[in-house]
C-alpha cells in the first residue's frame, strides 16, 4: 500500500493537454451554429430610457436581438440574485450585458451589436466605499435603502483593557486594489438543445450544478430540463465560481433552437467576469514589551461592485482572519462590503483571506521594529496553536502547524536560532553599488471548505467492474469535480487506487456533465482534495466492503456500485457568526503557509527584484509532490503580481486596464529567481490521507513578505499595492526629505 | 485573392477564398479544425497562440494567415509522430509542467523554435525564449525544467533530476 499517496503520478489529463488535442469550450463546434455577440453597457450607472435594436435586427445574417423582455425570470446571482441576465431599468456597471445579438458568423454579430441604440440616462456613480457607506450616497440599489451590503462585528475580551495593558501601539492603513484573475482561456460557452430536448451548456465553470440551478431559474425551466457539459478548463482562480456566459448562451439556444456559440475576447473577459475585492483596512495593534500582543482593532471595508456575487461569504471568511493567525485576547473587528458601481467583486484565490495578511503581518512587521524584535521571533510568541482561542472563541484544533511552517521557512531562508532569539541572516553584497538587499518573512492561513454552518457536501459514485475471474478490471468514477488545472482528477484517481489498491491506469472518471454525475461542490475554497478526496475514498471503501462481501457470496457479479455522500458537518460542525459578538465556529479545517522573500531594491529606479523565495506550507498530507510544487508557485506567482505589478484600474467605474498591456501579471522574467518550497505534513485526522488543501493559502503570505523585504532593503513601508518602481521610488524621496528636514530641525 | 498554399505540419495544403484579414491563428482553428493552436488575448500578449513560421516562432493571433503562402507552418498537433509524443512533449509531462494545459501548445512551440534552432539552450535563452508567453497556473518553473529536460535528452545526455519534485524551483542556475 501507499504505492500512490505522496507520488508525482503522470497527470489525468496532460498528455492530452501538451498534445493540444484537450478541448476547450471554444473548441467546441457544431454543425449549424450560429454566433452571438454582447452589447455592454456603456456607463458605470444609468437608467435605460429604450433599446432600439431594429437598426441591428436588419443587418443580413442576424437571427435575433435579445433584450430583457426575452428573459423569462430576468435575475440570477450565486449568492443573492441581484443580477440581471440582460439589463432591465438600469445598469449598475459596465460589465452589464444590455443585449445579446444572434447572428450567422461572428463578424455579423459584431457588426451588429454595434448597431443597438441604448439611451441611457446617466445616473451619479459611486466608486469609493467610504462615501458609498455615507446615508446621502447615491444608491446603487435603491430598493435596498443602503450601499452597506453586509456588516460583521466580532468583539472578543475587553478592547480597552486590552490597549492598557499594552506597552506599544502600532497604527497603519492598507489598502489592496482589484486584481483581475486572468486565466488564460477567455470564456467560451456553446448552448444548444439536445437529443432529449434539454437546454445544454458546454462552457468553464467552477461549480457547475450550480449552473444549472441559476440558469433554470433564469428559464423558467425545471432543473432536469437543463444540464451543463464540462471540459477542459484553461483556469479559473474563482472567476469562474459565478455565471459568465452560461444563461445567455442558454437562453439564445433555448429561444431558437439552435447551437449558439459565445466567445468572449480578452477585453470582454475582463469586463465580464468579477475580480478581487479591494480592502481598505485601518488597524490598531498593541503588544506587551516582550512582543506579547493584547489587542487588535481592526476596520475593514470592501468593495462588493455592482452586485452581491460572493461579497458576503468573501466577507465572513475575511472578517474571521484579519486578527492574523496569533493568539489574541482582545479584538474588535468591524468588517463592511459595500455595493459601489464599480465591476462587482468576487471569490478570487484566497476567498477573503488573501487581502489580511496584508494588514496583519505588516502590524506585526512594525510592532517588531518598535520593539526592536527579529520578526521571526515575534511573531513564534503569538502564533495559534492547537488548543488555543482564536477571536471567533473557537479553539483551534486538527493541527494547527503554522508554527512549524514558520520554523521551516525561517530556517530555510537563513534564519539563526539562538540563545538570544531567532536571528536574521546576512544576506552579503548587492549586485551593485545603487542597489540594496533585504529580507521579509510573513505567515497566511486559509479554511478549507466552505465555513459558518454551511451544510458543505461532496457525492461520489464509483463503479468496479470485474472480469471473468472476478478481479477488479475498471473503476469508473463520477463526480462532478471541476478540474480548473489544479489536478483534481489526478488526486481523485490516486486516492480511488490507493484505497482499492489497484493500479492507477484502471481508474477512469467519467465526463463532467450535470445530468450525469453527482454534485461535488464548486472547486474553490482549497476543498476538493479534502471533499471530494473524502468522498471517492469513502465511496471506494464501501465499493470494496461490497466486493468482498460478493466474492464470499460467489455470486458471480461482474459491477459493484457504491456511493458516498461525504458531509463536513457530520465531522466538523461550523457556526454562523453571532450578530452581536461575532462568536463562533467558523471552518473546517484550515491550510497554512509561512514565506520568506529576499529582494534587490534600485535606489535609483524603485525597481524590485525577488532573488529568492522560500515557502513552507502546511497541507496535512502530500499527495502529489510535483503537483503541491505546481500550486505553490502557481500561488507566488499571483502573490508577486499582487505585490508589484497587477491593479485593475476603473476610472468613475471606467475601465483603464483592457488587456495584459494594461494589466501586467508576471512573466517569467518577472519571478524569484529561485523557489525553495518546504511541505509541513501536520496530518488533518478528518482529511483523506491526512489531507487538507493547498490551491490558495501559498498566495497569501507572498506580497507582504515581499514588501517587508522591501522596507528591510530601503526603510520604506509601501501599504498600498501594488508596490511599483514609481510608488517605492516616490516612497524612498519623501522618507529622503523628511530624514533632511529631520536633521536640518536638529 | 489568389489560392493559399503552403506546408502544414509536413503535408501541403491549400486555401481557397481566404479573407485577406484571417489571422493564421484563426485560419488554423477555424477553417482547418486545428484546435490545439489557442487563442489568449488575440492581441500579441499572450503567446498562447505560437506557431513556427518558416523556423521562426510567431504569434499566429496577429499573423496575417496570407504571409503563410508557400511558407512551412508547424503547430502543436505537427509535433506527434504516429502515437510518439515529442520530446518536449514528453519532458512537459515528466517535469508536470503544465496544469489548465491552455498555455501548453504555446510554451512547447516557443521551446520547440528554441530548440531547432539551439540545440544546446543556456537557461538565459531559455527564458528569453518563453518571456513572451503567459501562464497563470505555473509560476514557470516546472516549465523551464522541462525544456531544460527535453534539450539535455536532445543532446543525447542523462534524464537529469527533477528538481520541482525536490521542492526546488530555478529560473537561473
Ligand atoms: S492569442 Fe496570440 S498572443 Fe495571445
Ligand atoms: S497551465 Fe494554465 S495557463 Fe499555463
Amino acid at each position: 500500500m501507499n504505492r500512490y499517496i505522496g507520488a508525482s503520478v503522470e497527470r489525468y489529463d496532460i498528455a492530452t493537454k501538451v498534445a493540444g488535442s484537450r478541448k476547450y469550450p471554444q473548441d467546441f463546434n457544431m454543425e449549424g451554429q450560429l454566433y452571438a455577440k454582447v452589447v455592454w453597457s456603456e456607463y458605470a450607472h444609468a437608467r435605460i430610457l429604450a433599446i432600439d435594436t431594429k437598426a441591428a435586427e436588419q443587418v443580413p445574417g442576424v437571427v435575433a436581438v435579445f433584450t430583457h423582455k426575452d428573459v423569462p425570470v430576468n435575475e440570477y446571482g450565486i449568492y443573492l440574485m441581484d443580477q440581471r441576465v440582460l439589463a432591465q431599468d438600469k445598469v449598475y456597471s459596465v460589465g452589464d450585458p444590455v443585449a445579446l445579438v444572434v447572428a450567422e458568423n461572428e463578424k455579423v454579430a459584431a457588426r451588429a451589436a454595434g448597431l443597438v441604440k441604448v439611451s441611457y440616462e446617466p445616473l451619479p456613480v459611486v466608486t469609493d466605499v467610504r462615501l458609498a457607506m455615507r446615508p446621502d450616497a447615491p444608491l446603487v440599489h435603491e430598493e435596498r435603502g443602503t450601499n452597506i451590503l453586509h456588516h460583521i462585528p466580532i468583539r472578543a475580551g475587553n478592547i480597552e483593557e486590552g490597549f492598557a495593558r499594552a506597552d506599544v501601539i502600532v497604527k497603519g492603513s492598507y489598502y489592496t486594489p482589484r486584481v483581475e484573475h486572468a486565466f488564460m482561456q477567455p470564456e467560451a460557452g456553446l448552448g444548444y438543445i439536445d437529443e432529449q430536448g434539454r437546454v445544454t451548456v458546454i462552457c468553464a465553470a467552477q461549480w457547475p450544478h450550480d449552473d444549472v440551478r441559476q440558469i433554470a431559474h433564469a428559464l423558467a425551466l425545471p432543473e432536469e430540463q437543463v444540464h451543463e457539459i464540462v471540459p477542459a478548463i484553461g483556469g479559473a482562480f474563482g472567476g469562474r465560481e459565478d455565471i459568465s456566459l452560461q444563461i445567455l448562451v442558454a437562453l439564445a439556444a433555448y429561444k431558437l433552437r439552435r447551437p449558439v456559440k459565445l466567445v468572449y475576447t480578452r477585453a470582454e473577459s475582463m469586463r465580464g467576469h468579477g475580480k478581487r475585492h479591494p480592502f481598505y483596512m485601518r488597524y490598531r495593534t498593541g503588544a506587551t514589551r516582550d512582543g506579547y500582543l493584547t489587542a487588535v482593532e481592526v476596520e475593514c471595508i470592501t468593495d462588493a461592485g455592482s452586485a452581491a456575487s460572493t461579497s458576503i461569504p468573501v466577507l465572513q471568511n475575511a472578517a474571521s482572519f484579519l486578527a492574523g493567525p496569533y493568539y489574541v485576547p482582545h479584538a474588535r473587528i468591524d468588517a463592511y462590503t459595500v455595493y459601489t458601481n464599480n465591476i462587482l467583486t468576487m471569490a478570487m484565490r484566497g476567498f477573503g483571506a488573501t487581502q489580511p495578511p496584508f494588514g496583519y503581518e505588516l502590524q506585526m512587521d512594525k510592532l517588531a521594529e518598535a520593539l526592536g524584535m527579529d520578526p521571526v521571533e515575534i511573531r513564534m510568541r503569538n502564533l495559534l496553536e492547537d488548543g488555543m482561542r482564536a477571536v471567533t472563541g473557537n479553539i483551534m484544533r486538527h493541527g494547527t502547524g503554522i508554527k512549524k511552517t514558520l520554523e521551516e521557512a525561517a530556517l530555510a531562508a537563513g534564519w539563526r536560532r539562538t540563545s538570544a532569539g531567532w536571528q536574521k541572516p546576512d544576506l552579503g553584497a548587492p549586485s551593485a553599488p545603487h542597489k540594496r538587499r533585504g529580507i521579509g518573512i510573513a505567515c497566511g492561513y486559509k479554511n478549507v471548505g466552505y465555513s459558518f454552518g454551511f451544510d458543505d457536501k461532496s457525492e461520489a459514485h464509483v463503479e468496479l467492474r470485474l472480469d471473468p475471474q472476478g478481479q477488479i478490471a475498471r473503476v469508473l468514477i463520477r463526480i462532478g469535480a471541476s478540474e480548473v488545472g489544479q489536478g483534481v482528477l489526478t488526486t481523485l484517481t490516486q486516492i480511488a487506487a490507493e484505497t482499492l489498491d489497484v493500479p492507477i491506469e484502471k481508474i477512469r472518471l467519467a465526463l463532467l456533465d450535470t445530468a450525469v454525475v453527482p454534485n461535488a461542490g464548486s472547486s474553490s475554497a482549497s476543498r476538493q482534495t479534502y471533499m471530494s478526496g473524502n468522498a471517492v475514498m469513502r465511496a471506494c471503501q464501501k465499493a470494496l466492503e461490497a466486493y468482498y462481501e460478493a466474492l464470499r457470496a460467489e455470486e458471480g457479479q461482474d459491477v459493484i456500485t457504491a456511493s458516498y455522500v461525504y458531509r463536513a458537518r457530520e465531522m466538523t460542525p461550523t457556526t454562523p457568526y453571532d450578530p452581536v459578538t461575532g462568536q463562533c465556529e467558523p471552518h473546517i479545517s484550515y491550510s497554512y503557509s509561512t514565506q520568506a522573500a529576499i529582494v534587490e531594491v534600485d535606489t535609483e529606479t524603485g525597481e524590485v527584484e525577488i532573488l529568492r523565495m522560500v515557502s513552507s506550507t502546511d497541507l496535512g498530507r502530500v499527495i502529489h509532490p510535483a503537483n503541491v510544487f505546481g500550486q505553490v508557485a502557481g500561488g507566488i506567482h499571483m502573490g508577486v503580481g499582487f505585490a508589484l505589478t497587477e491593479e485593475f484600474i476603473q476610472q468613475e467605474g471606467q475601465i483603464i486596464t483592457q488587456s495584459f498591456t494594461g494589466y501586467q501579471i508576471p512573466t517569467v522574467l518577472d519571478m524569484p529567481r529561485e523557489l525553495i518550497h518546504r511541505n509541513v505534513e501536520v496530518a488533518d485526522p478528518t482529511g483523506p490521507f491526512g489531507a487538507t488543501g493547498l490551491g490558495e493559502t501559498p498566495t497569501l503570505p507572498t506580497a507582504p513578505a515581499i514588501i517587508h523585504a522591501i522596507h528591510d532593503a530601503v526603510g520604506v513601508w509601501i501599504d498600498s499595492l501594488p508596490a511599483t518602481p514609481e510608488k517605492v521610488y516616490r516612497a524612498m524621496r519623501e522618507m529622503g526629505k523628511k530624514n533632511a528636514r529631520r536633521r536640518q530641525g536638529g | 485573392m489568389e489560392t493559399l498554399r503552403f506546408i502544414l505540419n509536413g503535408h501541403p495544403v491549400q486555401v481557397e477564398d481566404l479573407d485577406p484579414s484571417t489571422p493564421l491563428a484563426r485560419l488554423l482553428r477555424d477553417q482547418l479544425g486545428l484546435i490545439g493552436t489557442k487563442i489568449g488575448c488575440g492581441e500579441g500578449e499572450c503567446g498562447a497562440c505560437t506557431v513556427i513560421v518558416d523556423g521562426k516562432a510567431v504569434v499566429s493571433c496577429l499573423y496575417p494567415a496570407w504571409k503563410v503562402q508557400g511558407a512551412r507552418v508547424e503547430t502543436i498537433e505537427g509535433l506527434k509522430q504516429g502515437d510518439q509524443l515529442h520530446v518536449l512533449q514528453q519532458a512537459f509531462i515528466e517535469a508536470n509542467a503544465s496544469q489548465c494545459g491552455y498555455c501548453s501548445p504555446g510554451f512547447i512551440m516557443s521551446a520547440k523554435a528554441l530548440l531547432d534552432a539551439h540545440p544546446r539552450p543556456s537557461r538565459e535563452q531559455i527564458i528569453q525564449a518563453i518571456a513572451g508567453n503567459l501562464c497563470r497556473c505555473t509560476g514557470y518553473y516546472q516549465i523551464v525544467d522541462a525544456i531544460e529536460l527535453a534539450a539535455r535528452r536532445l543532446a543525447g545526455e542523462e534524464n537529469g533530476t527533477r528538481p520541482a519534485e525536490e521542492g526546488q524551483g530555478r529560473i537561473v542556475p
